[in-house]
């Protein structure tokens, strides 16, 4: 008697099916192919119509000018940039639902995304103040240009708190550090819609936009701000891949097989942190991508953490990017923001998979 | 082997282990006894290095076990956990072969002498035919096997396990120890553990230590350890010791004794 082996064991690996590839290939394969449809899709859709042949004379530099500004100046880095956030936010959220072994964790929870929305709100407001105050070398725009930088910063400050403030005899507790992060971020939102409700007269409607995730005159100057980190996280999580099996482990058991556990975990967090904040920093808080690809990445994919990771990259991508070409299609010429779309499009099937579960 | 010198251990402010000298030699069983809360877990964090002493010292193989490398550690060593967390999903081989861990700088990935090192622990605990099937479908004795054969596949001469028994019913908590027994007998493997069943302990143990409030009230062969004096003591329990038939000692609770117990029924 044979048993036909689990799809993803290790006989899985080297078994070939009907049509020559392992099920790895075929989820990469898949991924890889959802991915570049709606990079197409972003491509295609806007407020102008373009044919495809126009679209690939606009993407090989040819064709007229105003078709190579649409596609070369605002749909391909738009398109591009809403991919990288979607990767930013989905394998941020698999490092830190690995990390506090909860499969509810978010870049949310360790409140990065409310310590950049109030530090991107009092640059808007300041930005504002500093106009109405007279001063030649101030003005919106400035705010607005440096808004990446203030909301990073301020999504790095808030993250480091909340993992001083999680430690507990010197260690880090993934329980206390997500409590803490839950309790500061609502503190943080409060001084936000505070903030906004004082003196967000002049500018409500450019923060509420960021504040929901826009990728609303996004340009290629936000792509290459976000580049790097996005190459620095994938080389972080490269080399996490192994230390992270052991970290699942109980944390005495992980130290006592030669991991040094707060070593790791203080750089896998700080990995978590520097995608999040980056990406927060381009298109303000986008929620629900950091929460569901990870997961459904982790129900496709097992336990080979590789593969989590890839699927989380394109997954992540395609959700993004998805979100984005619905969100400026469906009520054109009115935009609805990555991060509302995203989130109404990905709770049904996280519900879904809840229900599928024992 | 393991040996500590006025080793105080305490968790912040909470003195756990008050004073406590004593030499473990290498080979055999040593089994920890002693009531909740007398310091058996503390004090076997402390022999993996995971805990460092207030004051006093630990020492393996004559060196400070604070001064040992993590790694070095890891090879002399391994450590099996009271409530150990099974990876989500993770199949029997896969959690393992994580005992490999140590033999192996980070970016490394396992070797083919890998491979055969965590087959033959699977071997050894008996969990082979069980290698593709996930962790968590496996009944308690079998976890605690998987278990074990990631701490064989290690590769360490000596074996630190809190409570190995303590979540398993009678059959499966007697199939641990015998599996235990037998790695000592058959590999040489040292084995230190902290157990509850005095008896369980009296039949398996070549040695046991005997702690009471974080101090050390007795040490040496079951024979000379579990007497109704040091029982009665230790866990207020009046008891009488029988000697069996394999010339360890026996020992059956009669009640708990007059002296601590309040006249409930006056």
């Amino acid at each position: 008697m044979t048993q036909p082996a689990p799809p993803y064991s290790r006989q899985g690996y080297h078994r070939l099916s009907v049509s020559g590839l392992t099920p790895v290939a075929k989820l990469v394969i898949a991924g890889a192919l959802c991915l570049a449809l709606v990079l197409l899709g972003g491509i295609q859709s806007g407020a102008v119509n373009l044919t495809w042949p126009q679209i690939w004379q606009g993407l090989a530099g040819e064709g007229s000018q105003h078709v190579q500004r649409v596609v070369l100046e605002v749909r391909l880095p738009r398109t591009l940039t809403g991919a990288l956030i979607g990767v930013h936010f989905a394998l941020s959220g698999w490092l830190l639902q690995l990390l506090s072994r909860n499969p509810l964790a978010e870049p949310g929870i360790l409140g990065i995304s409310a310590g950049a929305s109030l530090v991107a709100v009092i640059a808007f407001i300041l930005g504002d103040w500093l106009v109405s105050s007279d001063n030649p070398y101030s003005n919106t725009s400035f705010a607005l240009q440096y808004l990446p930088v203030f909301a990073m910063a301020g999504g790095l400050v808030t993250a480091a708190a909340v993992y001083v403030l999680g430690l507990r005899h010197g260690n880090l507790s993934p329980v206390k550090m997500t409590l803490t992060g839950a309790v500061i971020a609502g503190m943080l939102h409060a001084l936000t819609t505070g903030a906004l409700a004082f003196w967000g007269h002049a500018h409500t409607e450019l923060v509420a936009q960021w504040l929901a995730g826009s990728l609303y005159g996004v340009q290629w100057h936000h792509l290459h701000t976000l580049l790097p980190w996005t190459l620095a996280g994938l080389v972080g999580i490269a080399i996490l891949l192994r230390p992270l099996k052991v970290m699942q482990l109980e944390d005495q058991q992980a130290r006592s097989m030669g991991l040094h556990l707060n070593r790791w975990r203080g750089f896998a967090l700080l990995i978590a942190t520097l995608l999040a904040a980056s990406a927060v920093g381009i298109v303000g808080p986008v929620g629900f991508i950091g929460l569901l690809i990870p997961h459904i990445s982790r129900q496709l994919a097992g336990t080979n953490f590789p593969l989590q990771m890839t699927l989380c990259v394109l997954l992540g991508a395609t959700l993004a990017v998805l979100a984005d070409v619905i969100g400026r299609t469906l009520f054109a010429p009115y935009e609805v923001p990555v991060g509302v779309v995203s989130a109404i499009l990905g709770v049904p099937f996280f519900l879904y998979l809840l229900s599928r579960q024992p | 082997m393991l040996r500590t010198e006025n080793l105080f251990l305490s968790y912040g402010d909470k003195p756990v282990v008050q004073d406590i000298s004593l030499a473990i030699p290498e080979g055999g069983i040593t089994c920890l006894l002693g009531p909740n809360g007398s310091g058996k877990s503390t004090l076997l964090k402390s022999f993996a290095g995971l805990l460092p002493p207030q004051s006093g010292q630990t020492f393996l193989d004559g060196r400070p076990v604070t001064d040992w490398n993590r790694r070095q550690l890891a090879l002399r060593l391994a450590t099996l956990p009271q409530k150990p967390i099974v990876p989500e999903g993770i199949k029997v081989r896969d959690l393992v072969a994580l005992g490999r861990f140590p033999h192996r700088k980070w970016w490394q990935g396992n070797s083919t002498a890998d491979d055969e090192a965590t087959t033959e622990a699977m071997t050894m605990t008996g969990v082979l035919e069980l290698a593709e099937r996930p962790v968590q479908s496996l009944s308690g004795g079998q976890q605690q096997r998987a278990w074990i054969a990631m701490a064989l596949a290690q590769g360490t001469q000596i074996l630190l396990l809190d409570e190995p028994t303590t979540f398993l019913d009678w059959g499966y908590q007697l199939e641990v120890l015998e599996l235990l027994s037998s790695l000592d007998r058959r590999h040489g493997i040292s084995v230190v553990m902290s157990l509850h069943d005095l008896n369980q302990a009296a039949q398996f143990a070549d040695r046991i230590a005997v702690l009471a409030d974080g101090q050390l009230k007795a040490i040496g062969s079951p024979q000379q350890v579990i007497t109704e004096t040091l029982i009665n003591a230790v866990f207020r329990v009046s008891t009488t010791v029988r000697v069996g038939n394999d010339g360890r000692p026996f020992c059956s609770g009669a009640s708990t004794s007059v002296s601590t117990t309040p006249a409930i029924i006056n």
